[in-house]
């Protein structure tokens, strides 16, 4: 699997602002800014899917990511007073000794990743170098077979990918028990929040709570 | 552990020695799995930093989002790697990271209920001020 021209060009641009605005992330002062810099890295992300040929994940990355769960960040943010820590009032990291901690801590994963990565990937092209010239120009011509048998988009020059439909067909076919559970963890976390973001005297209208007599 | 030495060496000395000029040409030029791989680790480690360092609850949450979007950057690279390599119709990888998201979603409605419900009890979103388990 390679990537190249302006797919590569594209890459590059969309790998390094996923990871500098990742970085930006974790070091603004204002937790509002966090949020927008988190909102980058995940649109870079979705543009990462696209080059990988998921757009409809892309789709979902940018419509629940982005659409959703970050505009609920944005509210809890608003919510709480992060005055303290935007005006520098705060210290943003824990005690010196933690980081350090964590700092070894971090050193020892991405030594890790290094070896897994490297050794996995030596077993893939093993892997890869024993499919013959045969067998690959095989499924190159199968792959091109298959989407000169898509429908052309619009625009008359690219053609309208069908993994949108197969990945509804896998999830209905394949994991339709994981997708009804993952309903039930829906509704599990609707309650929930409500439940828990409950205020005392909203908990004692519904009689959970015995409210105390101010005076 | 000899092993993982060397092998680290190897990655970081063979790769900037002026004899792999042309292999790391053609990995800038050609981007394969490989590259995927590593900016999913790159974006996990950095998220794992947050969690560790940060102090403000609901930038050690955003940091959680980090690293549930490496592991799905993962998975959709070994898809794409499984479709060109035979596999034309492979979408599994696609579906977990559907269910992965799903699970993001719910993770930082709870999460985010707690933070509002701590904030009312306890006035603070700093994780070394909540220490109420703590003896």
């Amino acid at each position: 699997m390679t990537l190249s021209g302006w797919e590569a060009a594209f890459f590059w641009v969309f790998a390094i602002a996923a990871l500098v605005a990742a970085l930006l992330t974790i070091l603004a002062h204002n937790a509002v800014h966090s949020a927008l810099f988190l909102i980058s890295t995940l649109v870079s992300v979705a543009a990462l899917f696209v080059l990988l040929g998921a757009e409809f994940i892309a789709g979902v990355q940018i419509l629940v990511y982005v659409g959703g769960v970050m505009v609920l960040f944005l509210f809890v943010i608003m919510l709480v007073n992060v005055g303290a820590e935007e005006r520098g009032g705060e210290t943003l990291f824990n005690r010196p000794a933690q980081v350090a901690t964590s700092a070894v801590f971090l050193v020892l994963l991405s030594l890790g990743f290094i070896y897994a990565i490297r050794q996995g990937y030596e077993g893939l092209l093993i892997r890869d170098n024993l499919i013959t010239p045969e067998q690959r120009a095989e499924v190159a011509n199968r792959r091109r077979a298959q989407q000169q048998n898509l429908r052309p988009a619009a625009t008359g020059t690219s053609r309208l990918s069908e993994d949108t439909q197969l990945v509804g067909a896998s999830l209905y076919r394949f994991a339709a028990l994981p997708f009804e559970i993952a309903s039930v963890l829906l509704l599990v976390a609707i309650i929930g929040s409500v439940m828990l973001a409950r205020t005392a005297r909203q908990e004692a209208a519904t009689g959970d709570l015995e409210l105390k007599d101010e005076g | 552990m000899n092993n993982l030495i060397a092998n680290t060496f190897a990655l970081v000395w063979q790769e900037a020695a002026v004899g792999r000029w042309q292999t790391i040409k053609q990995g800038v030029v050609e981007p394969d799995l490989s590259k995927f791989l590593v900016i999913a680790a790159l974006l996990f480690i950095i998220g794992v930093a947050g969690v560790l360092t940060r102090r403000n609850i609901i930038v050690i949450f955003m940091s959680i989002e980090l690293i549930l979007n490496a592991a799905n950057l993962n998975f959709i690279a070994f898809t794409r790697y499984l479709q060109d390599t035979g596999n034309l119709n492979a979408v599994a990888g696609q579906v977990f990271t559907v269910f992965i998201i799903v699970v993001a979603a719910a993770e930082a409605a709870i999460g985010l209920g707690l933070v509002i419900a701590l904030y009312r009890n306890k006035e603070t979103i700093f994780v070394d001020k909540i220490d109420l388990l703590k003896w």
